[in-house]
């Protein structure tokens, strides 16, 4: 038989499957025939004799193989695919009706379009077929500036003229996804979207040619010449900007502050982060956000947020996903999060998408690197307080890949170096792990899987022992159902638990506990419509299960009494749905609806209240059981997120947003910031879902070529049912917590004035904020009622802030950044005056929040050097010096009173209160 | 387990540890000008069922060492709705009492005044109740201390909120017996007693308790109070005298916020106080802040011994005197110089050498007591 060797030996440069569409385009003879168990070469040469067809093949591999097959008028394709199914032989056939039939892959019947350009970059893999299930090489992808890359057969494009074009766009060196990164076209009108979390892409534009730009965070900005035929796919591989110290960079598109709908978001990425000096010289995400406008704590080393005038328990934190209830290791000093994994930090504000719910005031999604596709590499730090190390590479090359983290501190040995019992006796310490997996099945699915744990350990000039741990665990499915559709399976566990143990004294050793656990599964569909509509929907589930709060004896001689809290369960469901509509090339309205349904569910007793008095102990009238699996309260409504841009011109824009959110768990905390024993609650039959509507409105203004930009946005909110508490709560181990809160109302506006400049030798931002938070008790009956019934100012109400994030660049290697902040202090309820009732002295305080503690100002300065640029070098290593409050401000942490020879005196404690250095060596391998 | 202030103790720590124990720690005082300098404080009850007593005082600054001024020369009555005036009168100064009363429990009362600069002053108007009678004041042992506590009922099912005072008084001794003292240039045998002394105070603690929850009017060993198994009041003998209020609910609300107010002062950590609300208004000016509360009811009375004898004889108590190191010794040459002030003490003769001797503080226990036992002791 006709030998092919050498034409297989050629096409063996590139594999392509099967492509049926060239048939298609002849007028194809048909075939009849009934095939019986003949062996293959009477089968082609009876196809022959039927078609105009030649068919080569390998005698030695199909010589045996038998045919059965009845066929009736049948194109020669569908004979062939027939006959050849459940083989692992694979056919191809040319324009001059040549069929080749190979082992294995099908062969390319013609040849790459750029076979012969130097660098022999792959070609744009251009067509609508599908990938076989047995390819072994990812799909190829676009590198060339310069080649045009056809998309689509000619003669395919749909009636509609409009052409979809999608992929992923991905890092060169490592394979990894580039999140947000925009992909546009300029001309004939500016026409883009971004990248979503996989790096993923999908563009609707009508047939023609095209300059496609791509430009993010990290990334060298690029551009691919697209012609446009029919949907199809390009897969784009962008370099890596290497240079860590070139630019502050805080949004992925240089136009998207001004053409982006979305208004009311903050997006860092991990080199900005670095950027920024910290107290102990360990970057620190949460530290950063907190720069932000609009974004404040109560207090320094806290990191617990308050976003737009909210509480702390109103912030979702999503780590790849799964939520995480502590974001913090020793009080807040340092952010859970490890740096060398992280690759962007997002903050919504105020726009909140549907897909997003549960919390009232921000989402705040961090998403971690995927680990290098290509090679195996190392990351690391060596600070004062923790050192890290990051190992990550690839799994199967190119396909899929691992990274690992490592963190922890050695606070311990440094506490046990200090020549004094006290301090020998403390411990402190923490550790974090990160893992994280992901794989790129094929074409149309990959998963994603992630684990995080980390542990705090404390004990200071004490014999208490805090305790707590985070853990949390996703895993995802991305499936591309077509270009123009894909949806994510996500199923995630987070764990969150603390306990303090106080075993000193053996008669009063004893453990507090206190745990929460979330299991989520959702599913999110992402469908690019067309050129004017990109739809997401999708159904979101919640299990909750709280551990309340358990105090258990410790030893035999423990006269500690047991005492367990009822587990609180819960079931929240979601449905959304939100269309984002280019309604002209000006204007957009992105419209979504979420409806969320409660379900808190026994077994558990609650109790009934007198009705008309404060709820306490003594009004108590019944006790409900609720048997396993009842409803003890259902809670549901919708939640409407709407917003709109209209650009003004190319540079400036106004943008307007209305946001509706429902949150059913609340945090329990009397103290003023976050700490390790705080509880979390979920809403039940006396405790409400908290609602919060806010309404804002933002102009943008783009100076100098999209280099600096500008925003004012002004927001008005108002928050319902969100928990406060009565005088003197108390809500550890409260078997009945709702005689300690109240239901509060809220209220917050703002003003956020930002400039930003992002290139140049000298970057940065500088933002104003003059916001109020205020919240006001008056709905429940006559003891509940806190300041008359009036509006006082929260916790976090700090109405002036002012804060500066500035980088200059030396040269490649040296750079400083100096931040300064300014805020006013935060409210406090001070005494004011002592009497004597019954021979006994006694204290008045204030209306509660009417003085605050003194603003608060500090500046910190850092030095980058980076190692030379050498390519070839052990390890590419970097140091940062740094100055964290310059000037020695003494800023007031806490405040308190202490009686003392009948006076009452008044101290205040600064953690930081004078200038303190660090040096950090950070590693690269 | 107050986690809080211990919360804000362990940062104390890690300030220090982190900053190689720098100063973090400041002194506070906020621009509180703004503030009125004095409020009025109105002190006392409306007594039922005998004499009415009112204080009248000032608040004072928060760093103030001395004791509140008070308001004197007020005219001052107990006023009963739509009815009859009672007056009070002025003993010492700021103190006003009445003549013994007994209100109508079926009529409302309200305390009624004009300072001296004329400004009048009213309380709301309050149902005067009975206070039922303390059935016991028993104590135990518990969790290596004493805990005393009360039971009372009320069969009429009328108190239901209950607020308790405590007076406590106990013997205790100086560090060292003194047998001497140097008196007009002479030793002289001691002839008053300054080693063994009594000395009272008010517990300060705010005592509440309500039986709405139950069935019936019955407190039943309520704690009141928890010494521990060390404490210098149990060295000898100890007593407390219990006085039992009923009281309205508005003003077991007003305690009970003052209450959670005193026990803990006011840090970022602690849990939030509360501003008092309480029942006095001053007609000439409405916006005037009035501190105290005025109910109107009886008081009840129940005293209680604990005998060193009683408790279990393995317990060892503080003396309150653990800062005194041993005895000096004073050489015949050096008496006359060093006893000539009332700051340091003989003790006891050493043969051949002198005389043992003891500053003041740790020998004559009337620095912190008085030598006579109070009229109730026994």
């Amino acid at each position: 038989m006709r030998n092919i060797y050498a034409l297989f030996f050629f096409f063996l440069l590139w594999s392509y499957p099967g492509s049926p569409a060239v048939g298609q385009q002849l007028s194809d003879p048909l075939v009849s025939g009934e095939f019986n168990a003949i062996r293959f070469p009477e089968f082609v040469r009876q196809l022959e004799a039927q078609t105009a067809y030649r068919i080569y093949y390998q005698p030695e591999a199909l010589d045996t193989l038998l045919v059965r097959l009845q066929v009736h008028d049948q194109p020669l394709q569908v004979v062939l695919q027939t006959a050849l199914r459940n083989t692992s032989f694979r056919f191809a056939i040319d324009a001059e009706r040549r069929v080749f039939v190979t082992s294995g892959t099908a062969i390319q019947p013609n040849l790459p379009d750029n076979i012969f350009t130097r660098d022999g970059a792959m070609l744009a893999a251009a067509a609508e077929a599908e990938p076989t299930p047995t390819e072994e090489e990812p799909r190829p992808a676009g590198t060339s500036e310069l080649k045009l890359y056809e998309i689509g057969k000619k003669g395919a494009a749909p009636a509609s003229g409009k052409v979809t074009l999608a992929g992923h766009v991905r890092e060169a060196a490592s394979g990894e996804p580039v999140i947000g990164a925009a992909v546009f076209v300029e001309s004939p009108s500016t026409v883009g979207t971004t990248t979503d979390q996989f790096g993923y892409y999908a563009l609707t534009l009508p047939a023609g040619r095209y300059t496609l730009n791509i430009r993010g965070i990290g990334i060298k900005n690029t551009r691919r010449q697209v012609q446009l035929l029919a949907d199809g796919k390009l897969e784009l591989e962008v370099e890596e900007d290497i240079t860590n110290l070139k630019e502050v960079v805080i949004e992925a598109e240089k136009d998207r502050n001004v053409a982006g709908l979305q208004m009311g978001v903050e997006k860092l990425d991990i080199k900005t982060i670095r950027q920024v000096p910290t107290a102990f010289g360990e970057t620190d995400i949460l530290r950063v956000v907190l720069t932000l406008p609009g974004v404040k704590s109560v207090g320094e080393g806290s990191t617990g947020m308050n976003v737009r005038g909210g509480a702390t328990d109103q912030n979702l934190i999503l780590f790849n996903d799964a939520t995480v209830y502590n974001p913090a290791h020793l009080f807040g000093f340092f952010s859970a999060f490890n740096p060398d994994v992280l690759k962007t930090v997002e903050l919504y504000k105020s726009a909140v998408p549907a897909k997003y719910g549960g919390r009232l005031s921000s989402v705040l999604d961090i998403t971690t690197r995927d680990g290098n596709k290509k090679k195996f590499s190392g990351s690391g730090g060596i600070g004062l307080m923790t050192s890290r190390l990051t190992l990550e590479g690839p799994l199967i090359k190119d396909k899929s890949a691992f990274i690992l983290a490592g963190r922890t501190s050695y606070s311990d040995w440094l506490l046990h170096q200090i020549p004094n019992k006290t301090y020998q006796e403390s411990s402190a310490s923490f550790y974090d792990l990160n893992a994280h997996i992901s794989h790129q099945i094929n074409d149309k699915n990959a998963v994603y899987a992630t684990g995080y744990s980390s542990r705090d350990q404390f004990k200071l000039a004490s014999d208490t022992l805090y305790r707590y741990v985070n853990q949390t665990a996703s895993l995802k499915w991305q499936h591309n159902f077509s270009n123009k559709l894909y949806g994510v399976l996500t199923g995630a566990y987070s764990h969150y638990r603390y306990s303090i143990k106080n075993e000193k004294n053996e008669v009063n050793a004893s453990e507090l506990a206190f745990g929460i656990n979330q299991t989520n599964l959702q599913a999110d569909f992402s469908y690019f419509r067309n050129n004017k509509h990109t739809i997401d929907f999708g159904i979101n589930n919640i299990y909750y299960s709280v551990a309340a709060g358990s105090l258990t004896p410790i030893g035999g001689a423990s006269l500690i009494k047991r005492d367990v809290l009822p587990r609180e369960q819960a079931l929240e469901h979601a449905l959304y749905v939100s269309d984002k509509i280019d309604v002209t090339s000006r204007f957009a309205v992105s419209l979504g609806l979420r409806y969320s349904l409660f379900n808190a569910l026994g077994p558990r007793d609650t109790y009934a209240y007198l009705p008309g008095l404060s709820k306490s102990e003594n009004t108590i009238t019944d006790t409900i059981s609720h048997k396993a699996g009842a409803s003890i309260a259902t809670y549901h409504g919708p939640e409407y997120r709407v917003s709109v841009k209209y650009a003004l011109s190319d540079n400036a824009s106004v943008k307007a947003s209305y946001n509706r959110m429902r949150q059913y768990i609340h945090m329990l905390s009397n103290t003023a910031s976050m700490s390790p024993t705080d509880i979390w609650k979920l809403s039940d039959d006396h405790l409400r879902p908290q609602v919060g509507d806010q309404y804002s409105i933002g102009f943008y203004r783009n100076f100098k070529s999209n280099t600096i930009e500008t925003s004012v946005e002004t927001y008005y909110k108002a928050m319902h049912d969100f928990v406060d508490y009565k005088s003197g709560a108390t809500l550890v181990l409260n078997h009945h917590i709702e005689t300690d809160v109240v239901n509060a109302e809220g209220k917050a506006y703002g003003v956020e004035v930002m400039a930003k400049k992002l290139t140049g030798k000298l970057n940065g931002w500088v933002s104003y904020t003059y916001s109020r938070s205020l919240v006001r008790v008056d709905t429940g009956p006559n003891g509940d009622v806190i300041n008359g019934g009036k509006f006082y100012p929260s916790n976090f109400d700090k109405p002036h802030d002012f804060t500066m994030i500035g980088n200059y660049r030396f040269s490649r290697r040296f750079s400083t950044s100096l931040n300064f902040t300014y805020n006013t202090g935060r409210p406090i309820t001070l005494p004011l005056a002592k009497f004597y009732v019954g021979n006994s002295m006694r204290v008045y305080y204030s209306e509660r929040n009417a003085y605050r503690v003194p603003d608060y100002y500090r500046a910190d300065l850092a030095l980058n050097i980076e190692g030379n640029h050498k390519i070839k070098k052990l390890a590419h290593g970097s140091w940062t010096l740094a100055v964290y409050n310059l000037t020695g401000r003494k800023n007031p942490y806490s405040v308190y009173y202490k009686a003392e020879n009948g006076q009452i005196n008044g101290y205040q404690l600064s953690i930081f209160g004078r200038p303190i250095p660090t040096i950090t060596y950070n590693f690269k391998f | 387990m107050n986690t809080h202030v211990s919360l804000r103790v362990r940062l104390l720590v890690w300030c220090t540890l982190v900053l190689g124990l720098s100063s973090c720690i400041e002194t506070f005082e906020p621009d509180i000008s703004n503030a009125p300098q004095s409020f009025l404080v109105v002190d006392g009850f409306l007594n039922s069922d005998g004499v009415t007593t009112i204080r009248l005082t000032r608040s004072l600054g928060l760093k103030a060492k001395t004791p509140p001024p008070v308001e004197a020369k007020a005219t001052i009555f107990i006023e009963e709705e739509a009815g009859q005036r009672y007056p009070l009168t002025e003993t010492t100064a700021g103190t006003y009492v009445s003549a013994r009363l007994q209100l109508n429990p079926a009529r409302k009362y309200r305390l009624h005044f004009n300072t001296r600069t004329g400004r009048e002053y009213v309380t709301d108007y309050t149902r005067a109740k009975f206070t039922p009678p303390i059935d016991e004041v028993a104590w135990e042992v518990e969790n290596a201390g004493v805990r005393v506590l009360v039971s009372t009922h009320d069969n009429t099912n009328q108190t239901q909120y209950y607020r308790w005072d405590m007076d406590e008084t106990w013997e205790f001794t100086s560090a060292y017996r003194s047998y001497y003292e140097y008196v007009n240039n002479k030793m002289q045998q001691r002839t008053v007693n300054i080693y063994r002394c009594w000395t009272s105070q008010p517990s300060g603690f705010i005592k509440l308790n309500t039986t709405t929850k139950l069935s019936q009017d019955v407190v039943a060993k309520y704690p009141l109070l928890t010494l521990p198994s060390t404490s210098v009041k149990l060295r000898y003998k100890y007593s407390v005298l219990v006085k039992q209020y009923a009281q309205s609910v508005e003003e077991f609300a007003y305690w009970e916020a003052l209450r959670k107010n005193t026990e803990n002062i006011g840090t970022l950590f602690d849990p939030l106080p509360s501003q008092l609300t309480g029942n006095i208004h001053c007609l000439t000016d409405p916006s005037e802040l009035v501190l105290g509360f005025i109910g109107a009811y009886s008081v009840q009375e129940k005293r209680l011994f604990i005998s060193r004898e009683d408790l279990p004889a393995a317990w060892t108590f503080e003396t309150g005197y653990e800062n005194c190191v041993r005895p000096d010794t004073v050489n015949f040459i050096n008496v006359s110089v060093s006893f000539t002030t009332a700051n340091y003490l003989p003790l006891d003769f050493l043969e051949g050498r002198g005389y043992t001797a003891h500053y003041a503080d740790c020998i004559d226990c009337r620095r912190r007591g008085n030598n006579t036992p109070p009229a109730f002791w026994k």
